[in-house]
């Protein structure tokens, strides 16, 4: 077969103009999201239905909760709104600032995609624009999620007129663009200006928002526990905040144009308010198009030179000794038992080394440590801090599912490329089972167990509540683990090499559906008789000795402790079954 | 077409690419031989405009890569060795992709795109997902969108990678075919026989710097002996391969080109 010549064409190709690109890239993102929601449609109804289901009932728990508290808040001080607006935002802002500077980091130098953009003839400032705009949509839906139900729930406490909801999602998306577009800029910057510091440039930038965060939260709250929930404590709460009321900042701009948008005249009139909503909006629609101007240019400038700069980056070259704990962990125990540990050493390298995973980790860990360092300020009830106190529980086990579900679920399926290194090895196939199940149960428990111990004493539990939590904290691990390694050992998906894409598929979805039930049980069968247990004891029918009461608790114990058995076992005698038969 | 002028490259300490100083002309078949790690990767990438030079410059039709990079990048075609699709492109989807960002018209688009759907044998597959393909299929599709806006460069990195023999046959056709028709080349490959097939000049680089620079020819009057007073090894493939691992050991002393 002879090719066939494009001689016939003469000059095939023109450069085409910035209009053009920007259609092209447009009739791409068409073709790539409708291709994937046909995909999604056709094999993960599932995980869709899911998804839509929960972010409705999050949508709609979160609206009656800031119902609630925008009622209560009305009431007290008007001004409060303003303040707390600005706190949100401005924190809000800085961390736009991050994410999307993260996710453009990604897009515009690390991809293929990314690659191969480089290497056609379009314009850097087109590139910029396409993959901002896909991060811009990755950093919004989640301040659109959280925001519109906040203001929903306030215009309608407030009585706003309808203006006021035509106008929230401008106000937001106005908003959105300018720390995502400052991101942008400050990534490219350093790519090309700091290519060898710009991990500890980010690392120490991140470090220094999450301080100055965790700063100012605690400056706004701190206080001694009588005084909280005080007019005085109110007050000072309030002149703290006032920091982040600041006029040149786009989150004053949102708040002030968001309380005028709601505002009525003492006449009912709401023209003269609506007009000073619009010249709000105005303002931030023109700096967000200003910065738009300002990244594009930073991108005709820096990309290319930043790609560059990240492609002549020299490897990071690894010791050639095993570190101290990956060696004791080879080395300690029996010499039957080492192909086990081997395997567990050989997950955790990969682990650490993947920021990504270890990142994730560490700030929803972190996150939540920070909120439960601060339950203390607040005092509760006996029984009302003990409930407090399980619902916690219940969501460190949540935060663990969802990781057990991203990470753990898909450990069998990525070990499916490289089936004939395991296979080759001598060791059984039950080893490499167990070996995922032992990583992620050991790396689950410890951070979980201290997480629990930090929320409980800070309630100020007793210390036999405080060791009922422990206990059901490691049947979650056990359970969680055991249902994604069963479960991704059941259901592998060995052709597909990208971790989230094999935890987005059935299999993971169901991971994720069959954990949050065993979390619910778990919690439920335990909570249930300790807060019975507590009723009884306020009606002065709990005495001293072995009563009713604390026999219920003592079942709800085991109950849960059969139910971590069950979801531990079953799936991983599953999992075990089906590895053993599988045919890479 | 393509001249590279006193380019250098060098990753901090380490100098990847030392005073390279090479020009092919139009209709030209350059193959870049060497060992892993002697500077191939960089000077394709320099090449195709993802790394600039430290020192020097790099251009493609008159057009300097780092000035101009849109303007070089119209004269070029590109097959990196890692083929990257958009997955949730079907493999027409993808060529009109190509088609369109280098503004061709869309009569000539669709001409193009079914001349190329057809010299691949890409018919079978071009409606499927690209999630869908094998390596082969993808590294087909790469070298079809490549091809389409007929560029006066085209930029191989290992080219014949998961190629079935078939396919491979295809391509070996085709480069001759646009080669005649004035195209020029510049392939980077670790099989000597290939260049010696296909390639009109050969240059072997060593740690950075062009070690040889010729003719298959005169890669094979060397091999022999003939005029250059080295050992008189005979012309068989053999000797072109041990004249090659002489090149590229360590300490081999090959002449300066």
């Amino acid at each position: 077969m002879m090719p066939a010549s494009p001689s016939a064409d003469a000059a095939l190709f023109r450069p085409i103009s910035v209009s053009e690109e920007s259609g092209i890239f447009l009739r791409l993102r068409w073709l790539l999201a409708s291709s994937t929601l046909r995909e999604m449609l056709r094999t993960s109804r599932l995980r869709l239905s899911l998804v839509i289901l929960l972010s409705a009932l999050f949508w709609g728990s979160l609206f009656g909760l800031f119902h609630e508290a925008f009622t209560f808040v009305d009431s007290l001080h008007a001004e409060v709104i303003s303040l707390l607006f600005n706190a949100f935002f401005s924190s809000l802002m800085v961390m736009l600032v991050f994410s999307t500077g993260i996710l453009l980091y990604s897009g515009l130098y690390t991809t293929p995609e990314a690659r191969l953009l480089l290497t056609l003839p379009v314009r850097s400032e087109t590139i910029f624009a396409h993959k901002f705009q896909e991060a811009f949509w990755f950093s919004s839906w989640g301040f659109i999620l959280l925001g519109s139900p906040m203001l929903t729930a306030y215009g309608i406490v407030r009585h706003a007129p309808w203006p006021f909801f035509a106008l929230l999602l401008p106000f937001m998306v106005a908003f959105v663009a300018i720390p995502a577009t400052l991101g942008g800029i400050l990534c490219m910057a350093m790519v090309a200006w700091m290519p060898r510091l710009r991990l500890h440039a980010l690392s120490i930038a991140l470090g220094a928002a999450l301080l100055a965060m965790i700063g100012l939260a605690w400056m706004a709250l701190a206080t001694p526990r009588a005084d909280t929930m005080s007019a005085a404590w109110f007050e000072q709460v309030f002149s703290r905040l006032s920091i982040t009321e600041q006029r040149m900042l786009p989150s004053w701009w949102l708040s002030s144009g968001l309380i005028e948008a709601a505002t009525r005249a003492k006449d009912g009139s709401v023209a003269r308010h609506q007009a000073e909503a619009l010249r709000y909006l105005a303002v931030l629609v023109s700096n967000a198009l200003m910065l738009q101007l300002v990244g594009r240019q930073v991108a005709a400038r820096l990309h290319r030179l930043g790609a560059s700069q990240l492609v002549s980056e020299i490897p990071t070259r690894r010791k050639r000794r095993m570190s101290w704990f990956d060696e004791f962990l080879s080395r300690a125990g029996t010499a039957r038992g080492r192909p086990l540990r081997l395997l567990i050493v050989k997950d955790l390298r990969i682990f650490r080394r993947d920021i990504s995973q270890w990142s994730q980790f560490a700030i929803f860990f972190g996150l939540l440590g920070l909120y439960f360092w601060n339950v203390r300020i607040f005092n509760y009830q006996h029984a009302y801090a003990a409930m407090i106190g399980f619902l916690n529980l219940a969501v460190v086990g949540l935060i663990l599912s969802t990781f057990t579900t991203r990470f753990v679920f898909p450990m069998i399926s990525l070990e499916g490329r490289r089936f004939w290194i395991l296979g080759l090895l001598p060791v059984n196939r039950d080893q490499i089972v167990w070996s995922k199940f032992l990583f992620s149960f050991i790396g689950g428990i410890v951070p979980c167990c201290v997480l629990v111990l930090l929320s409980d004493t800070m309630l100020g539990i007793e210390p036999w509540l405080i060791a009922l939590h422990e206990v059901c904290c490691v049947v979650l691990c056990a359970g969680l683990s055991g249902i994604a390694v069963g479960l991704g050992a059941r259901m592998p998906d060995l052709r597909e090499i990208s971790p989230s894409k094999i935890a987005s598929g059935f299999g993971g979805t169901l991971s994720l559906v069959i954990s949050s039930l065993f979390i619910i049980a778990v919690v439920l069968v335990t909570a249930v008789p300790v807060h019975l247990r507590f009723a009884a004891e306020e009606r002065g029918l709990v005495t001293t000795g072995w009563t009713t009461a604390d026999r219920g608790v003592a079942l709800g114990l085991a109950a849960a402790v059969a139910l971590g058995l069950l979801a531990t076992f079953l799936p991983l005698f599953l999992g075990l079954r089906a590895f053993r038969r599988l045919e890479p | 077409m393509i001249a590279f002028e006193g380019v250098t490259r060098s990753y901090g300490e380490k100098i990847a690419v030392a005073g390279l100083d090479l020009t092919i002309p139009r209709g030209e078949l350059f193959a870049l031989l060497g060992p892993n790690g002697a500077g191939k990767t960089t000077t394709i990438k320099m090449l195709v405009g993802l790394l600039r030079p430290s020192r020097g410059s790099v251009c493609v039709a008159g057009h300097d890569l780092v000035r101009d990079p849109r303007a070089a990048h119209l004269h070029l075609g590109y097959v990196p060795d890692e083929p990257c699709l958009y997955e949730k492109l079907t493999g027409r989807e993808f060529l009109w992709f190509i088609a369109d960002m280098f503004g061709m018209s869309k009569a000539a688009a669709e001409r193009r795109i079914e001349a190329e759907i057809a010299n691949f044998e890409l018919g079978e597959f071009a409606d499927d997902l690209a999630e869908s393909y094998s390596l082969g299929m993808r590294q087909r599709l790469v070298f079809a969108s490549s091809l389409l806006h007929d560029p006066d460069v085209l930029v191989l990195d290992e080219p014949m990678v998961g190629l079935d023999p078939r396919s491979v046959r295809i391509v070996k056709d085709l480069l001759r075919e646009r080669t005649r028709s004035g195209m020029t080349v510049f392939m980077s490959t670790h099989t000597l026989a290939m260049a010696e097939e296909l390639a009109d000049r050969v240059g072997i680089m060593v740690r950075g710097r062009l070690r040889f620079l010729g003719t298959v020819a005169d890669l094979r009057a060397r091999a022999t002996g003939q005029g250059t007073g080295g050992p008189a090894v005979g012309a068989d493939p053999q000797s072109l391969e041990q004249l090659y691992l002489d090149i590229t050991s360590a300490d081999g002393a090959g002449a300066p080109p």
